[in-house]
C-alpha cells in the first residue's frame, strides 16, 4: 500500500505529518496560553495562535489530498479570525475604559 | 532537499515564536512572537502551494490584525500580569491540561493513514485563479456570509469603542423627562 502521505515539492518529499505535527504542537501551545495567562489581551493572541494552526491543517490536507477546498475554507477562517479579533479587542478597550483588567478572573459581574 | 531545510527551519523558528507568546510577561513581546510564528507560517503555506493564502496569510493577519492587537497595546498601555493570584497551581495545572491534549493529538497522529489524492493539475493549484474560482462557484454563499460578519463585526466595534454614550444620552433624557413629570403636581 503507497504511502499517500508523501508530498513532493520541488526536488525534495515531505511528509504531511509533519506538518500535521507541527500545527498539534501549535495548537498545544496556544491551549496552554488560554488556560495559563491572564491578561486578557493575551488570551487572545494565543487564540490567534490556534486559529493559525488549523490554518496550518486545513491547507496541508488540502495539498495531499489535492483538493482546493481546504484553503478556500483556511481563507473563511481568516476572516472568522479577523471579525472575532476586532471584536474581542472592542470589547477589552471598552471594559478598560471603567477599570483596569489585570486579570480575567476579575471580570465575573456580567454588567462591565 | 532544499525544501526539507526549509520545512525545519520554519518549524523551530515558528515553535520557538508559540513558547515567546505563552511566555514573554509583556503583551508587546507576545505579539511580536505571534508576528514570528504567521511569518513561519506563511513560508510553510508557499511549501504546500498555496501562494494566495500566503499573501492573504501576510498582508492580513501579519499585517492587519497584529498592528490592531498594537494599537490596542499602545492605548492600554503596557498592562503586566500580577504574578501570584486567586489560583496558584494555575501554572503548573493548565500546563498539565495542556499536554495531556498534546498527548491525545499525539497518539491519534500515531499510525494514520492517508487517503489517496485526487489528481489535479498541481501546476494552478493554488492560483488566484483558482481561488477565485472556487470562491465565486462553490463557495459562493459562504462567501457573502463572511462579508455580512465582516460588517456586523466592524458595526460592533463601532458601538463598543463609543462608549456608550449614545445610550447614556438618551437614558439621561428619558430621566429628566420622569423628574419633571413627577415633580409637576407638586407644583
Amino acid at each position: 500500500m503507497p504511502d499517500y502521505g508523501q508530498i513532493t515539492i520541488g526536488g525534495g518529499t515531505l511528509s504531511a505529518a509533519w506538518f500535521l505535527g507541527l500545527a498539534a504542537i501549535l495548537f498545544t501551545l496556544g491551549a496552554i496560553g488560554v488556560l495559563v495567562r491572564r491578561n486578557p489581551l493575551i488570551i487572545l493572541i494565543c487564540i490567534e495562535l490556534m486559529l493559525n494552526a488549523v490554518n496550518l491543517t486545513l491547507i496541508t490536507f488540502a495539498r495531499q489530498l489535492q483538493d482546493l477546498d481546504g484553503q478556500l475554507f483556511a481563507l473563511m477562517t481568516m476572516t472568522v479570525a479577523a471579525a472575532e479579533a476586532v471584536a474581542g479587542l472592542a470589547i477589552l478597550v471598552d471594559i478598560s475604559r471603567l477599570r483596569e483588567v489585570e486579570d480575567v478572573d476579575e471580570l465575573n459581574e456580567l454588567k462591565g | 532537499m532544499l525544501a526539507v531545510a526549509v520545512f525545519w527551519i520554519m518549524a523551530v523558528l515558528a515553535v520557538l515564536g508559540g513558547l515567546g507568546v505563552i511566555v514573554s510577561r509583556q503583551p508587546i513581546r507576545s505579539i511580536l512572537s505571534l508576528v514570528v510564528v504567521m511569518l513561519a507560517l506563511s513560508v510553510l503555506f508557499l511549501l504546500l502551494s498555496a501562494q494566495f493564502v500566503f499573501a492573504v496569510q501576510v498582508i492580513v493577519y501579519a499585517g492587519a490584525v497584529m498592528v490592531l492587537f498594537l494599537f490596542v497595546v499602545a492605548l492600554l498601555g503596557p498592562g503586566r500580569e500580577r504574578r501570584g493570584g486567586r489560583l496558584r497551581f494555575q501554572w503548573w495545572l493548565g500546563s498539565l491540561v495542556g499536554l495531556v491534549f498534546g498527548g491525545f493529538i499525539y497518539s491519534m497522529l500515531q499510525g494514520a493513514r492517508f487517503r489517496p489524492p485526487q489528481h489535479t493539475d498541481l501546476s494552478t493549484f493554488g492560483t488566484v485563479q483558482e481561488i477565485g474560482l472556487g470562491i465565486f462557484t462553490r463557495f459562493l454563499y459562504p462567501f457573502e456570509l463572511t462579508s455580512v460578519l465582516l460588517l456586523v463585526a466592524a458595526v460592533g466595534a463601532i458601538y463598543l469603542s463609543r462608549g456608550g454614550r449614545v445610550g447614556e444620552g438618551r437614558g439621561a433624557a428619558a430621566d429628566d423627562g420622569r423628574v419633571r413629570g413627577e415633580e409637576e403636581p407638586h407644583a
